[in-house]
């Protein structure tokens, strides 16, 4: 059983037809020749789904540009809100019986699903797709920010408040610094986060970005309804996974640096 | 004496929430538009926040009606069955990877890949494999917890201090024993709180699966269907559904966690 699915092509395509996709969703064989007429006359999408993707001008590059812009502006938003939210909590006692109930149950609802409540209210736009990003994002900063701050950065709190530190130095030398490591952990995790809901939100409900090029365009009601391509889906996700990995490396990478003194 | 303290600020917080949201609908009834343009078209009569009453009628049709109970018992199963499924794989895997580094290796590729994949974006490519049915939700889910739960197993493994396993080594036992009785047991922080993790991005996962696919009764589906008409009450319901399954797999998984840990001695 399992040998005769691989040797089907709409199951696992060949390389060679991985390689054809990627080409073809580059922009590469569909550019017009110097006379105006088409540089490769041979070239015929090989499925519906790329035929879709090639007439709406979808390329792999430019998906992928809108989905990045999109993941950048919610760790942008959210990951400031959450460290606030983080902190305030992690910090003061008071806030956090007020605040931790809430928060568990704000935390419970994906993200995802309120997005169309969103858009009764902001109307089809580009904010219902960014607000589900910035809201995941900042719920998963918060509490690896409370940790740090509550755990770890108590007993400096103390000290430095005994020779006399208070408010923005205490915030900025202290508790920040403290926070720093596990911050960074709930870093790395709310960029995949960030990138999940991206592509969860743009498959629900955009016109463009890698989660439209997944699903091959359409409205959001007739979505998967068309013939899917298994070559341009697997050519997405491998896309994905490099984008995501090349930016947790890049988080990685800063994190250590910023937080060197913790070694 | 201070948990009592703990208690009336956590009440205080929660009620105050309610009421404000009861306060704004009242306000807001007859004030809010509720003729609301959707890109393509208009939507009519739309309650953008409903008030209590009618979030009561609409709870007490969506359970008398067993739409609601129905759709949690479909969307429960997949996740449960995701979860079994994928978490077997994932810890076994896991734990076979963290004592064999010859193992590691070969797995290692693999992991990063699909750890570095949203998990939403294999939906398209299961439901070209396994079709639109039960198969590819139950498989996406059970797909990423097993990469979750692989890693906890995985870390847990090799976390394990070098100086257990001489002195148990010293003392007499055998590769089996030490398995079973030092491995493991320190192993299970590491996976069970993988396990909550996991569980809670199972529900992401499913509901958002359900919204994308929307054809069986599910709570997705249900979610979809109030946002095609638009109908606020059943959204607003689905929506507090979903949050309160989260939450009641969440704690089911912090009572495995300290009952696989009741070893352990506890800080606080």
């Amino acid at each position: 059983m399992a040998a005769r699915l691989l040797s089907r092509p709409d199951i696992l395509p060949p390389a060679e037809e991985l390689a054809e996709a990627f080409s073809a969703l580059l922009g590469r064989g569909v550019q017009l020749g110097p006379g105006g007429e088409h540089a490769h006359h041979h070239h015929h999408p090989s499925s519906a789904q790329m035929e879709t993707l090639l007439q709406e001008g979808v390329t792999l590059q430019g998906a992928l540009a809108v989905t990045t812009g999109r993941v950048l502006f919610g760790l942008g938003a959210g990951i400031p809100l959450g460290i606030l939210i983080g902190i305030l909590m992690g910090a003061s006692r008071r806030a956090d019986d007020y605040l931790h109930p809430i928060y568990i149950l704000a935390r419970s609802v994906p993200p995802l699903a309120f997005i169309t409540y969103i858009m009764l209210w902001l109307g089809h736009s580009e904010a219902h797709r960014l607000i589900p990003i910035v809201y995941a994002v900042a719920v998963t900063m918060v509490i690896p920010t409370y940790h740090g701050a509550r755990d770890v950065a108590g007993k400096y709190v103390e000290a430095a408040r005994a020779l006399g530190a208070r408010g923005r130095l205490l915030l900025l030398k202290v508790v920040l610094p403290a926070a720093g490591p596990a911050m960074v952990g709930g870093l790395r995790y709310s960029v995949a986060i960030g990138w999940m809901t991206a592509v969860g939100a743009e498959m629900l409900m955009a016109e463009n970005g890698m989660g439209n090029l997944l699903v091959g365009g359409g409205m959001w009601s007739s979505r998967l309804q068309t013939r899917s391509d298994p070559a341009v889906i697997i050519v997405g996700i491998m896309s994905l996974a490099a984008a995501g990995w090349a930016m947790d490396t890049g988080v990685k990478v800063a994190g250590a640096r910023l937080t060197r003194w913790a070694r | 004496m201070m948990t009592w303290v703990r208690a009336r600020r956590a009440v205080i917080g929660l009620v105050g929430c309610v009421t404000l949201y009861v306060l704004a609908a009242e306000v807001g009834h007859g004030r809010l538009p509720e003729r609301i343009w959707l890109g393509a078209h208009y939507v009519e009569n739309v309650k953008l926040l409903p008030t209590w009453r009618a979030l009561v009628e609409e709870g007490a049709f969506l359970i008398e009606s067993n739409i609601l109970v129905d759709s949690i018992a479909v969307s429960t199963r997949r996740v449960v069955l995701g979860l079994l499924l994928g978490s077997v794989a994932g810890i076994l895997l896991g734990l076979l990877t963290g004592s064999a580094s010859r193992l590691e290796a070969l797995a290692e590729p693999w992991v990063t890949f699909f750890r570095f994949t949203p998990a939403l974006a294999l939906l398209p490519l299961y439901v070209v494999w396994f079709g639109y049915g039960e198969s590819s939700k139950v498989l996406l889910i059970a797909t990423n917890v097993a990469v979750i739960t692989f890693l906890g197993a995985h870390q847990g493994v090799r976390g394990v201090p070098r100086v257990y396993l001489d002195a148990a080594a010293s003392l007499g036992a055998d590769g089996q024993l030490r398995f079973r009785k030092v491995i493991l047991p320190a192993a299970f922080p590491s996976i069970f709180s993988s396990v909550r993790v996991a569980a809670g991005l199972a529900w992401v996962t499913i509901v958002v699966a359900e919204l994308i696919n929307a054809q069986m009764p599910s709570l997705g589906y249900l979610l979809a269907l109030a946002g095609a008409y638009p109908r606020v009450p059943t959204m607003l319901i689905g929506l507090a559904t979903v949050g309160a399954l989260v939450l009641i797999f969440d704690l089911l998984a912090l009572l495995l966690h300290a009952w696989a840990t009741r070893w352990m001695e506890r800080a606080a």
